[in-house]
Parts: C-alpha cells; sequence; structure tokens
C-alpha cells in the first residue's frame, strides 16, 4: 500500500524484514492454539508444530521466488493478479481478504481471556480457582465478558488505523524482540522447572484418535505459520529486496519453527496435554503460572509475564492483520476488483478508509464464533490462497519463461507441486473434520465463497458500462456495503 | 474507474528504466523488456518492475510481457527503428493498445503516422540545458530539477478529493497544490477542487501515486 512511502525510504534491513515475519507469525497463534492443538493431538501437538513448518516451507519457497520476481508489495494478491485471469484473481483476493479477516477475529479471541488473565493474576477479576478453567457459575459473566473485550479490541485498532498511518518496520522489530524474550523466557523456567523433569510424553497420540489425529490439528493450527507473507508486503522499503527477501521468508519460517518448538515441548511437558486442553486458548499462559517463580517485586507473579506475552502478542498481531486484510481490499479496488471506492484514499486521513470500514465490519461480526471455528477457517483460507500461490510460480514459469526472477528456487518443478499436493490434503482434511464437528465453520466459508461469486458478477455488470475512463460517469455509485 | 496504468517498456536502458521508475511511483504497473544480461540484473536490484529477458521484437517475448493486457508500450531503445517495429508488432498483436516510441531525430516525427506518440529525449534534454545556461528561473513544467515533479492534474469525477475545498483534504506531506482552476490565480485555503479542472500540484515522488489516488481515484 502507498501509506509505506510516507516516510520516505525506510530502508529495513535483512534483520527488519525477518523480524516483520517472525512478528507476525509469532503472534497470537502459538498462544491461542497450543491449548486447542492438544485438545485434539495430545503431546503430539509438538509434532503437529514441526509438521506445519514443513508444509508452510514449500509455499515459502514460492513466495520467495514471486517477492523476487515480481517488484509488486501487494503480497499473494498481488503475485497472482499478474498471471490470472480476472476470476482467478478475484478469487485469491476474496479469499485471502477473508483468511486476514478471520485471523483478525481469531487473534481478539485469544486476547480476550488472556487479557482477564493477566487481570486475574492481578486480582482485578474475581479468579477462577483454576486457571482458565472457568468454574460454571462464572461462565455466565465471563463468556461476554470475553467476547465484549474482543470486540473492543477490534474497534479500537481497526479506528486507530483508519484514521492514522502510523505503522512503521523498526517498531516491528522491537515488538518480535519483545515477544522472542518474553517466550525464551517462558522456555527457560520451564525446562528448568521440576514438573518438566518428569515430563510426560507418552501415549504420544491421544486414545482413539492414534496418528490420525495429527491431520485436523495440523488444519486448526495452519495459521500459526502464516504471517511470512506479510514480508512481502513491504518489500518496497527492504535493502537490496532480491536478495533479502527470500532468505527474510526462510530465516523467519526456521527461526520460528524453532521456538514454536521449544515453547510447545515445555507447555506439554510442564502442564500436561489434558491440563493444556482444559486452559484452551490460555493454554501457554496457564502452563507458565504453573512454573514461572512467584513472589517477584513489581510484576509479582512470573507468570504474569507470560501472560502479558500474549496479550502483547494477540494485540500486535491483530493489528498486522487489520492492515493485511484492508491492504487486501484496498490492493482489489484498485485494480478494479472491487467498488472503486475500496481503493481510494480517504481525502481526510489519508487511509484506504472503505476498506478499513468494509474489512471491520467483517472481523466485528466473526468475534461472536467459536475460537476454534475462527482459526478453522482463517485456516481453511490461508490453505486454499496458498495453493493458488504455488498454481501461480508453476504457471508463470510454464508461460513467461524468460521473466528475470532474482531468485529461483531449487528443485524445481517438486517444490511448488508438493506444496500444492499437501496443502490440498490438509484441507481436505479440515473440510472432512469440519464436517464432523463444525457445520457453523463449513456453511460460513461457503457462503462467504457463494457472496463472492455474487459480488463477482455484480461488480462486473457495472463495470461493462462505463468502459474507458475518459467518459465522465456522472452516475456515481451508491456505497454499497457487502 | 482506477487510473492506473498496465504499462510495458521495451528497453531498460537509461531512458527506458528511469521513465519505468517515474510510473512506479506514481502506481502504476510497469514490465520492461531488456535484452541485455548486465542491464537486466541492474534493474531487478532497483526493483521497480517486472523484466522479462529477451528481444522486443520477439512475439513470444511481447506476449510474455503481458501485451494482451497492457494499456500502453513504449519502445525506448536507442534505435528507432527497433522502436518502431516493437509498436507495431505491438499493435498487431493488441489492436487498440497505446503506442508510445523514442526517436533519434527530428526527422523521424513522421511515425506519428504510424504510432500514437514520439519522444525525442535528447531534445527534451537541450531544452532543459537551453533553460540552465541562459539561468532564467522559468522551467517548462515536464523538466524539473532534483527529483520533484511537477504536474497539471486534471480533477477527476468522483475521486475522494473532487468539489472539496483544499482545508477539508489531508494531502500526504510533500504536496503542494499551486494554482487554482484555469490557471489564473495562486491557490489559496478556500480554492476548491473542482472536477474537470486542471490544477497545477507539485509532489514529491515518494507521495505521487496517493496524490493522484485523491484527485483521480
Amino acid at each position: 500500500m502507498s501509506s509505506q512511502s510516507r516516510s520516505p525510504n525506510a530502508e529495513l534491513g535483512l534483520l527488519d524484514a525477518t523480524m516483520i515475519g517472525m512478528g507476525a507469525m509469532i503472534g497470537a497463534g502459538i498462544f491461542v492454539l497450543t491449548g486447542l492443538a492438544a485438545e485434539i493431538a495430545g503431546p503430539a501437538a509438538i509434532v503437529v508444530f514441526a509438521l506445519n513448518g514443513v508444509v508452510t516451507a514449500f509455499t515459502g519457497l514460492s513466495y520467495a521466488e514471486l517477492a523476487a520476481s515480481i517488484p509488486k508489495s501487494g503480497g499473494g494478491y498481488a503475485f497472482v493478479r499478474e498471471i490470472f485471469d480476472d476470476l482467478s484473481s478475484f478469487i485469491m483476493g476474496w479469499m485471502l481478504w477473508f483468511a486476514y479477516m478471520i485471523a483478525g477475529a481469531l487473534y481478539a479471541l485469544g486476547f480476550a481471556p488472556n487479557f482477564l488473565e493477566l487481570l486475574h493474576v492481578y486480582g482485578v477479576v474475581a479468579p477462577p480457582d483454576q486457571v482458565g478453567a472457568i468454574a460454571l457459575p462464572v461462565v455466565d459473566a465471563t463468556l461476554p465478558l470475553a467476547f465484549l473485550l474482543a470486540f473492543v479490541a477490534v474497534l479500537g485498532l481497526v479506528t486507530l488505523n483508519a484514521v492514522s498511518t502510523a505503522a512503521s518496520g523498526s517498531a516491528e522489530t522491537i515488538f518480535t524482540i519483545v515477544k522472542v524474550s518474553i517466550l525464551v523466557v517462558f522456555v527457560g523456567f520451564g525446562i528448568a522447572s521440576p514438573m518438566f523433569s518428569g515430563a510426560e510424553f507418552q501415549p504420544l497420540f491421544p486414545e482413539g484418535g492414534g496418528a490420525a489425529a495429527i491431520l485436523p490439528a495440523m488444519g486448526l493450527t495452519f495459521i500459526a505459520f502464516e504471517g511470512y507473507d506479510l514480508i512481502t508486503t513491504v518489500t518496497e522499503e527492504v535493502e537490496n529486496p532480491r536478495k533479502n527477501i527470500p532468505k527474510a521468508i526462510f530465516l523467519s519460517l526456521v527461526a520460528t519453527v524453532i521456538v514454536y518448538l521449544a515453547v510447545v515441548t515445555v507447555a506439554v511437558g510442564t502442564l500436561g496435554a489434558q491440563g493444556l486442553a482444559d486452559a484452551g486458548e490460555a493454554g501457554i499462559a496457564a502452563a507458565a503460572t504453573s512454573f514461572m517463580p512467584t513472589g517477584l517485586p513489581v510484576i509479582r507473579n512470573g507468570g504474569a509475564l507470560i501472560v502479558f506475552g500474549a496479550v502483547f502478542s494477540t494485540l500486535t498481531a491483530l493489528n498486522a492483520v487489520v492492515i493485511a486484510s484492508s491492504r487486501v481490499a484496498f490492493s482489489m479496488g484498485r485494480e478494479g476488483q472491487l467498488l472503486p471506492s475500496f481503493g481510494q484514499l480517504h481525502h481526510r486521513y489519508g487511509t484506504p478508509f472503505v476498506a478499513i470500514l468494509a474489512s471491520a465490519v467483517v472481523m466485528l461480526g466473526s468475534v461472536a464464533l467459536p475460537t476454534q471455528s475462527a482459526g478453522n477457517m482463517s485456516s481453511l483460507f490461508f490453505l486454499l490462497s496458498f495453493i493458488i500461490v504455488n498454481v501461480a510460480v508453476i504457471r508463470l514459469r510454464r508461460e513467461r519463461p524468460d521473466m528475470h526472477r532474482p531468485y529461483e528456487m531449487p528443485f524445481y518443478p517438486a517444490p511448488p507441486l508438493i506444496g500444492v499436493a499437501l496443502n490440498l490434503l490438509l484441507t481436505v482434511v479440515l473440510v472432512e473434520y469440519l464436517i464432523r464437528t463444525d457445520p457453523l465453520a463449513l456453511g460460513l466459508s461457503v457462503g462467504w465463497i457463494l457472496l463472492g461469486g455474487v459480488a463477482y458478477a455484480v461488480l462486473n455488470r457495472v463495470r461493462t458500462e462505463p468502459q474507458r475512463d475518459d467518459g465522465t460517469d456522472i452516475e456515481m455509485t451508491p456505497e454499497v456495503d457487502d | 474507474m482506477t487510473a492506473t496504468l498496465d504499462v510495458i517498456i521495451a528497453g531498460g536502458g537509461r531512458v527506458g528504466f528511469q521513465t519505468a521508475e517515474l510510473l512506479a511511483d506514481r502506481g502504476h504497473d510497469v514490465t520492461i523488456i531488456e535484452r541485455d544480461d548486465r542491464v537486466v540484473s541492474d534493474i531487478a536490484d532497483e526493483w521497480v518492475a517486472t523484466v522479462i529477458h529477451g528481444d522486443a521484437t520477439d512475439p513470444s517475448i511481447i506476449e510474455q510481457a503481458g501485451v494482451e493486457r497492457a494499456d500502453v508500450i513504449a519502445a525506448l531503445t536507442g534505435e528507432s527503428g527497433l522502436n518502431l517495429a516493437v509498436c507495431l508488432a505491438a499493435s498487431e498483436l493488441t489492436p487498440g493498445i497505446r503506442t508510445v516510441a523514442r526517436i533519434d531525430r527530428a526527422a523521424r516525427e513522421s511515425y506519428t503516422r504510424f504510432v500514437d506518440a514520439v519522444l525525442f529525449p535528447e531534445r527534451a534534454g537541450a531544452r532543459v540545458a537551453a533553460n540552465e545556461i541562459s539561468g532564467s528561473d522559468v522551467q517548462t513544467l515536464a523538466d524539473v530539477t532534483g527529483s520533484l515533479d511537477i504536474m497539471l492534474v486534471r480533477v477527476a469525477e468522483g475521486a475522494p478529493a473532487a468539489g472539496k475545498q483544499l482545508t477539508e483534504v489531508r494531502f500526504p506531506a510533500g504536496t503542494l497544490v499551486v494554482s487554482d482552476e484555469n490557471g489564473e490565480r495562486i491557490a489559496r485555503s478556500d480554492t476548491t477542487l473542482s472536477a474537470g479542472s486542471r490544477y497545477v500540484v507539485a509532489v514529491e515522488p515518494d507521495v505521487a501515486d496517493e496524490v493522484m489516488n485523491l484527485l483521480q481515484g
């Protein structure tokens, strides 16, 4: 988006670019989804995160090749727009937009219980006796409160982004260092704690599920590795992008996998898979409160530091996807694939106001979803759009063999083909899992795609009338809010 | 409709590359076709455009540059004949595409019978040189020293800023609306940006595409 050129030549180095990717990945996913993954896959949650890292790496290669050769800061949508026809690129944009919006809802939903946890550590909220496992009488009081908190978080960040353009890469680096440091502290204390020495990783797989339980858990937590793609949205500001962007993508992926594995291992080792599952969205926070030292000055309880980390991570990740989702809608508007008003900056605020508002409507609506549904839907749409990104690489190689590719992936065509196959496998598993357990999420997903079909047809009707822009089309399109 | 153009530039040398940079700053999509290996990797370092590596008269290369979707093709190599051939080939493949050819001497202005526009960089440069030598403060709109762009912009119907007074519009830092409509007076805070009129606007290249967005949608 152009608002980045407001800070002229904020030259980001390799470290900054890597931090942007890590910052977006080490957001809410690890804090929010670890408990849910443990619920599905038991101690094998560790394997789940490792395998997801491997699956994502193939798509990472595709992103790296595209980002180095197509100099556009639009991320996945811009790349696909380069090679696919109108309909396919519209579908890509439409799905990616939704994926970011639902991710926003997911992060907001993860923020709420962790924030409540933080309050309760300091005794502001009446603590349930067992962290995260809410006692029954409190349910009525707590659930709406969490929903309200999530709603307010989205509203606040949307407002912030709608009226000011103050996103800068350098702050991102500091944020990421803070997040990673907190997780390192968590891992350090966890390994040192007596609970960990008696860690139980057996049986690895939950009873009744067996190894098959890994796949749906992978589908759910796939979103934890979404984020490296945001590196490609700031390419313009990175120095020597053709070398640094691919490097930043791989470095951030590798670093993130290492951090995740350490965190999940410690969480499972200390609290046990069952405890994690009970704690749900606040799993990591619950694990931390169980072994972090207490009686410290100022922060009193060491666990509070980790809970703060979770709150901080979910908020910064939410901010990142608010920006990312509006950016996709803005690009689509500029390309004439959504109403032109989406692709316009607001005359007073200088932000893509309409794009942000439209994204906000969906995000605020999605906050009413269960966390698990939001995670599943978001993962589903990222899987689908990543499939298209892989296909785009193959198509570009076939149709534009002479395009200059500063970074060429090794072993072509294996990586994108494997990427498509693995993403497709996870998609099928996820859809099958949704049919069994979460028809609501599946229905909403199908509904969004159908809505996209309608929007595409209507927009095409609208667009074929005023074909050239030199004629003055007086008929202003009314502001439709879909 | 958006005002972004899909542009193909044949020849990524000095003229071609700088043209690509200006257009990319204004938010247009640019693809460069370039034959020379060394130039290709120089352009890739700058990261302003997709580069197709090959001979611009080769139909498959023009197709790879996305000629069927392009609005404009500008042939800016140092060889006039080659430029003409590229423009004619592109018109053949995509009837209705706007064609611009770089020429190397005034006699070739007759090319306008085949292409939509010709440009003669040496003469444009000479005009600037003459301005500089005579030391006058008057500069033509097209060539400004430094990197500022001074442009004549027509406010589009339905643009975000259309019909608004200057005080109501927050242009990004690095923008100055110079004239009022019709260029009779210097713009004041109560100047209204009426759709269809043209204004002289000075912008820094970093914010050019935002300004274009506000004025043209």
